[in-house]
């Protein structure tokens, strides 16, 4: 088979291969190395690189599944993982040249949980510094350039995920999402990026930006390979505070490519937000085509949106300080300046305020829910624009010029602040070929509707099959 | 710490003393900027009527 073509192979179609032994995990990581050796001088997605732990893996796992041993649809599947996730024996860098020789001891429960699945670790990928960023810039380890085009970004903070995955470099990729950091760069990039329900999937092991905004989740091309990703990973963790105690379906049984009956509200204030023109059209046209197959369509109005950046940010940044306090202090010098920057700026906000601001995100839930008895979904952009230049400050959004960091987390930060799944499924590109998504976010814990439209939507489209240039 | 008013340079300069932040002039005019924006965040969420609202407790593990 074209090394090309297993690249590009979901973990649904590549494990039936696997399980029937017509392809071997060997020929699949070696398909995987070729891909990034060819594209990561352009790319920049992995700050390490696990080809010989690889290939010694993927003999073992051929091994077993000669041997009758076959574990599951991720047996011998490529995985990578955003390098904030803790890897026993494996440098975690959290994207900083501070952490370059940090070797935590044990897995993350994530990262275990993979193991167990039989997945293979290709390698710990590039993001912004801590996390603490929407666009995959990075001193340390260079910057992160987007697969449709590289002078573009990847989005952040999980860009070497979105463009790890876009560009077939790996199968599965993992994220973690505060602001948006899994669905930007996947809008961005033109992959599906969920962040799960707040306590679904396990934040053990994962270096923090924000405990009560922290969200990690799977980032890959297609959205069924989303769900074999969740079959795996979420699940009540003890070691996580947060961790949430609910029963796991098989999130599979949510690809039924059918949506009739669905309620989809849209938010009529999401599109009086500074929004491109060319993304507006195409989150309209998909709405549309859902409505065709049957969803119904319904606007609904979410009023506390407009201050959603205000509660996240303060939230955040309260959060995010308190947690690199000591760092802060000891290799603040050491930090990227915006980075750092941020981080201080949260020393100015008082306890007082932060209370406020979770009294705030008290009553946002609560609107979202009371929204969600409307509705079964929200629709709108995971982004106002595409992709951005690296390095840019301000970019155009239609006749307005806005705040780059501002813009990319606008619509993505209000599911952070609640809590609720939400999905960026591909649903076209701009006339410069850069990719728009669709978020569709459902109740907490409904994660097989989110899914269910997702995948409708996305099987109703070819968006999904188009390959970046690269 | 934030308050109503704006924040002048002055007050600045005295708050990040005390914090014991510092940079170069450049850096500093940046963060002096990022930390306006954080008082205008604290005055948009003080115009949200929070009464009776209690803080959301994102640690308390959901069931539902």
């Amino acid at each position: 088979m074209d090394t090309l073509e297993i690249c590009y192979m979901g973990a649904g179609d590549l494990s039936k291969l696997v399980q029937s032994k017509e392809i071997s995990p060997v020929e699949i990581i070696e398909a995987h190395l070729t891909r990034i050796d060819a594209t990561e001088p352009m790319l920049n997605s992995f700050i390490t690189l696990l080809a010989d732990q690889a290939r010694k893996s993927a003999r073992q796992a051929e091994k077993d599944i000669q041997a009758g041993r076959y574990k599951g649809p991720l047996h011998g599947i490529p995985v990578a993982l955003k390098d904030l996730y803790n890897t026993g024996g494996v440098r975690t860098t959290s994207g900083s040249r501070i952490f370059d020789t940090f070797i935590p001891t044990e897995d993350c429960t994530v990262a275990a949980k993979f193991h167990q699945a039989g997945a293979i670790l290709l390698g710990k990928l590039n993001m912004h510094q801590f996390a603490y960023g929407p666009t995959g810039e990075n001193p340390d380890y260079g910057h992160m350039h987007n697969p449709w085009n590289p002078d573009m970004v990847t989005g952040g903070s999980s860009g070497g995920s979105g463009s790890a995955a876009a560009a077939g470099q790996c199968t599965i990729t993992t994220g973690s999402d505060t602001g948006g950091s899994i669905r930007i760069p996947a809008a961005l990039c033109g992959i599906v990026g969920l962040k799960p329900t707040y306590g679904l999937v396990s934040r053990y092991g994962l270096s923090s930006l924000s405990w009560s905004l922290d969200h990690p989740g799977p980032m890959t091309r297609t959205v069924e390979d989303t769900a074999i990703t969740m079959n795996v990973i979420a699940g009540h963790d003890p070691k996580d505070v947060a961790s949430a105690k609910v029963d796991i379906p098989d999130y599979t049984s949510a690809l039924t490519g059918d949506v009739k009956g669905l309620r989809i509200g849209i938010v009529k204030e999401y599109f009086e937000a500074p929004l491109d023109p060319q993304v507006r059209k195409a989150v309209m046209d998909a709405i549309s085509l859902l409505e065709s197959m049957g969803a119904e369509i319904k606007e609904v109005s979410y009023p506390m949106f407009n201050q959603s950046q205000a509660i996240s940010s303060t939230v955040l940044m309260a959060e995010a300080t308190a947690y690199h306090r000591d760092l802060l202090e000891k290799d603040g010098h050491q930090l990227y300046d915006p980075v750092r920057q941020r981080l201080e700026a949260g020393l100015f906000i008082s306890a007082a305020e932060y209370l406020r601001a979770q009294q705030a995100r008290s009553i946002f839930d609560q609107q979202g829910r009371r929204l969600l008895d409307e509705v079964d979904l929200l629709a709108g952009p995971t982004e106002p624009v595409t992709a951005p230049e690296i390095m840019a400050s301000k970019v155009m959004a239609g006749e307005q010029e806005v705040g780059v960091v501002g813009a990319l987390t606008q619509y993505t930060r209000p599911y952070n602040i609640n809590g609720f799944p939400a999905i960026s499924v591909p649903c076209g590109f701009s006339d410069d070929g850069m990719p728009i998504g669709l978020q569709l976010a459902g109740r907490p814990f409904d994660e097989l509707t989110v899914l269910r439209a997702a995948h409708a939507y996305e099987q109703a489209n070819d968006w999904h099959t188009r390959r970046p240039p690269i | 710490m934030a308050s109503q008013n704006q924040l002048s340079r002055e007050e600045f300069d005295r708050l990040r003393e005390k914090l014991g932040v510092d940079g170069e002039p450049a850096y500093l005019d940046e963060l002096f900027t990022q930390v306006r924006g954080v008082f205008m965040m604290a005055d948009s969420i003080r115009a949200i009527d929070v009464s009776g609202a209690e803080p959301d407790m994102a640690f308390i593990p959901p069931t539902d």
